[in-house]
């Protein structure tokens, strides 16, 4: 699996091969604050949602992970949407409340703990339940967890890639293309595109 | 207009366009001869719109479908208003290369996507502002092949259009050379064309490469395909010059470069120019008529303010989901009761494989490589067929994507998308049947405006799903033939069509061959919900070219009407 060096996204940030529009949108994200408090969810809640988002990304090899839980506590309180939700689903609000206390139901069930109270294993046995949507819990009657599951996935996935380290992590430097690409190939690649770390 | 010299010679460019249609032509020759100097309302603030004030053509919406039409009808000498919900923005400053930051490009208001293949909206289908979801589009340009507009008389399923490919060659071709489409001359799957592109096709990127290479070992003929974004520069009326494509990669979520043919680069400035009025940030809420049932006004939200903006005659274009959902809102054409009936959503399977090769899926056009050997397969067990292309892919898009389908996460996910650079992908397009179970409807739950969601019931029925598993079967031996490894399939369904039929009878469609709504004579339908049948291509350019058609169609009827 490709490894590529630290940096790169935020030495290419520093430079003109970045325009001001895209410049903005990463550095506020390497830039946000490192302590949030959370305004649509209570507490209580919002430690679950962190402590949840964290078995779904891991980050032991960071000092300070990409947080992933503001975005959505923020997301909620605007009552943004993205166009869409299924059918199935209550709306996003009530998903989220409903889904979070799930887990916990079904952590109490298993473990007789809330989930923030359990190690990291028992932590994963409940997300692996939750993803087979085999997780005990009142609250799945009114909410079909497998979509619940894919929606809450799919939010934490695009708020951790979109930020400039998950990028580095990947090897993606896209945002670099104020001169444009011209060696586009297999195996081609610009001065700029990092190589792989052998 | 720039000096001669600077014309490069690599261009079929012409200094002064020529307008193809000889109907326009004749109608700005007599507008030339009591030519108006006072038309040219670019650069002036927009003012409050005169209450009492007829204007001869109202359009909602400036995607697809809309814009084609109102530049031609500005071209008429007609007086033209433009309701776009959206804002204007200037590529150039206000987009940046970050998915999430243009999330502002995508209808987000919530639509409910119900049924057993609920369809995923936002980024996915609809766009808003000046330029529609042509501002998202991924530029894939293929014309429409004449088998696709007469299923049921090849089949004896799905639904023929009431008219033939011939009547949308002239504009496919016109449209071509407007916009300057890159593609290859000739197009492989259709030789006997009158007309190439006028540009060569745009460079390969990896992607393709992959599926070129596996391709000729399998004996599947390929070839770069068209797609409406510049490899060379270009000229276009009412713009200037718009630069060739540098292969950012990033047509899904915005070009910034002005290289791809966006509405907001190419029909909308020319509609400006013949004194087009655009009015942006204008929510169209209520379509009013007389006791006839004429339309005679179109209200709308504009700036907190409620504006009442009186018409000769309306073209809705507002696509397949605000297009019915405004009909049933207002309960208008509503009597054939196929408004909102017989929705459809391509085939859009996806088949994606890690390789061994450094791809970077992030440079090029995302749609390079195309085949349309599955057009009509001779081992198909199903209606119709479908074509093959190869994709690049951004990450944030890739990533949400692929764990809604494998579901991944904790470390594999982690790891798994380290292997982004060596990504690559092919998709189909495929024609979908019209069902009776597949419809937009509205909802009881209300948005903030308090307006009904709409609800999109879609399910894909037995000759979808032969499709995909036959399109899963060859884009799985495409894949291994290549050499990728870990290859696994999403199934999708894109583009969001049908739901205001075209037709020949007033029992069974909402608008007649020319666009007009059976029920009301002065309101046109021009957006991707008149399509009788799904096609087995991209839907933009045969929007635009039917965009093109309806406006024609009715300035023919104008003329006859004295």
């Amino acid at each position: 699996m490709p490894h590529y060096p630290e940096g790169t996204v935020r030495a290419l940030l520093e430079t003109d091969l970045v325009t001001p529009a895209t410049r903005a949108a990463l550095e506020a994200r390497l830039t946000a604050p490192t302590t949030y408090e959370p305004q649509f969810f209570d507490a209580d809640t919002y430690r679950l949602l962190q402590a949840v988002a964290a078995r779904i990304f891991p980050q032991p090899d960071r000092e300070t992970p990409i947080a992933l839980a503001p975005g959505v506590d923020a997301r909620l309180l605007r009552g943004d949407a993205d166009g869409w939700r299924y059918d199935s689903m209550p709306p996003d609000r009530e998903a989220y409340r409903l889904g979070l206390g799930g887990i916990n139901q079904a952590a109490e069930a298993k473990f007789q703990q809330p989930f923030t109270k359990l190690d990291e294993a028992q932590q994963d046995s409940i997300i692996e339940l939750l993803a087979a949507a085999e997780a005990p819990g009142e609250n799945w009657s009114q909410l079909p967890q497998d979509r619940f599951f894919e929606e809450m996935l799919a939010e934490l996935t695009e708020t951790y890639y979109a930020h400039p380290l998950a990028q580095e992590e990947i090897g993606y430097v896209g945002m670099a293309d104020v001169p444009g690409w011209q060696r586009i190939g297999l195996g081609e690649l610009e001065p700029r595109e990092p190589e792989e770390v052998k | 207009m720039p000096d001669e010299e600077t014309l490069e010679e690599s261009t079929l460019t012409p200094t002064q366009p020529e307008i193809q249609d000889p109907l326009l032509r004749e109608i700005l020759e007599e507008n030339a001869l009591q030519a108006d100097p006072s038309q040219n309302t670019l650069e002036q603030p927009a003012p409050l719109p005169d209450p009492d004030e007829i204007v001869d053509c109202l359009v909602i919406g400036t995607g697809a479908g809309g814009a084609p039409l109102l530049a031609r009808l500005a071209q008429a000498g007609l007086r033209v208003v433009a309701l776009e919900a959206g804002a204007r923005h200037d590529p150039k400053t206000e987009f940046a290369t970050d998915e999430k930051a243009q999330n502002f490009l995508f209808w987000n208001d919530e639509r409910l996507s119900a049924g057993q293949n609920p369809v995923a909206f936002g980024k996915n289908n609809s766009g808003i502002g000046y330029g529609g979801s042509t501002l998202h589009y991924t530029a894939y340009t293929p014309r429409a092949h004449r088998g696709d507009l007469t299923l049921h008389t090849e089949f004896g399923q799905g639904v023929d259009w009431p008219f033939g490919i011939e009547e949308l060659e002239p504009y496919y071709e016109e449209l071509e050379h407007f916009m300057g489409i890159s593609g290859p001359t000739p197009y492989p799957w259709d030789p006997g064309r009158r007309k190439g592109y006028p540009l060569a096709p745009l460079p390969l990127n990896g992607a393709a490469q992959l599926m070129e290479r596996a391709c000729a070992k399998l004996g599947i003929k390929t070839s770069p395909a068209a797609n409406a974004a510049l490899s060379a520069r270009y000229y276009q009326e009412g713009v200037g010059w718009r630069e060739a494509c540098t292969n950012r990669g990033f047509c899904q979520a915005g070009c910034s470069t002005g290289a791809k043919a966006s509405m907001d680069v190419t029909f909308l400035p020319l509609a400006e120019q013949y004194g087009a009025e655009i009015r942006l940030g204008a929510y169209v809420t209520e379509i009013e008529r007389d006791a006839t049932g004429q339309v005679t006004a179109v209200v709308y939200e504009q700036d907190g303010r409620t504006v009442r903006q009186r018409c000769r005659n309306l073209f809705l274009c507002a696509g397949a989901i605000e297009t019915p959902r405004l009909l049933l809102l207002n309960e208008l054409a509503l009597n054939s009761g196929q408004v909102g009936k017989h929705f459809m959503a391509h085939v859009g399977m996806q088949v994606w494989g890690t390789f061994p090769e450094d791809i970077r899926p992030y440079k090029g056009i995302p749609g390079g490589l195309i085949s349309e050997d599955t057009h009509r397969p001779k081992d198909a067990d199903f209606v119709g067929g479908y074509l093959l292309q190869s994709i690049g892919v951004m990450p944030v898009t890739f990533a949400t994507q692929m764990v809604r389908q494998r579901k991944l996460w904790g470390q594999p996910l982690r790891d798994y998308m380290r292997d982004y650079n060596h990504i690559a992908g092919i998709n189909v397009l495929g024609d979908c049947l019209p069902h009776a179970d597949n419809f937009v409807e509205l909802s009881a739950e209300k948005d903030a405006r308090g307006v009904s969601k709409p609800r999109v019931h879609f399910t894909a029925q037995e000759n979808e799903q032969r499709m995909n598993r036959h399109a899963e079967r060859i884009m799985r031996q495409i894949w291994e033939a290549a050499g990728a490894k870990d290859i696994w399939a999403f199934e999708r369904y894109a583009h969001i069509i049908g739901t205001a039929r075209m037709g020949t009878s007033a029992s069974e469609a909402v608008v007649d061959p020319n666009g007009r709504a059976f029920d009301v004579p002065n309101l046109y339908i021009c957006d991707n919900s008149v399509f009788p049948s799904a096609l087995s291509v991209n839907p933009a350019l045969t929007i635009m070219a039917l965009s093109l058609r309806t406006a024609d169609k009715f300035l023919l009827q104008r003329k006859a009407a004295g």
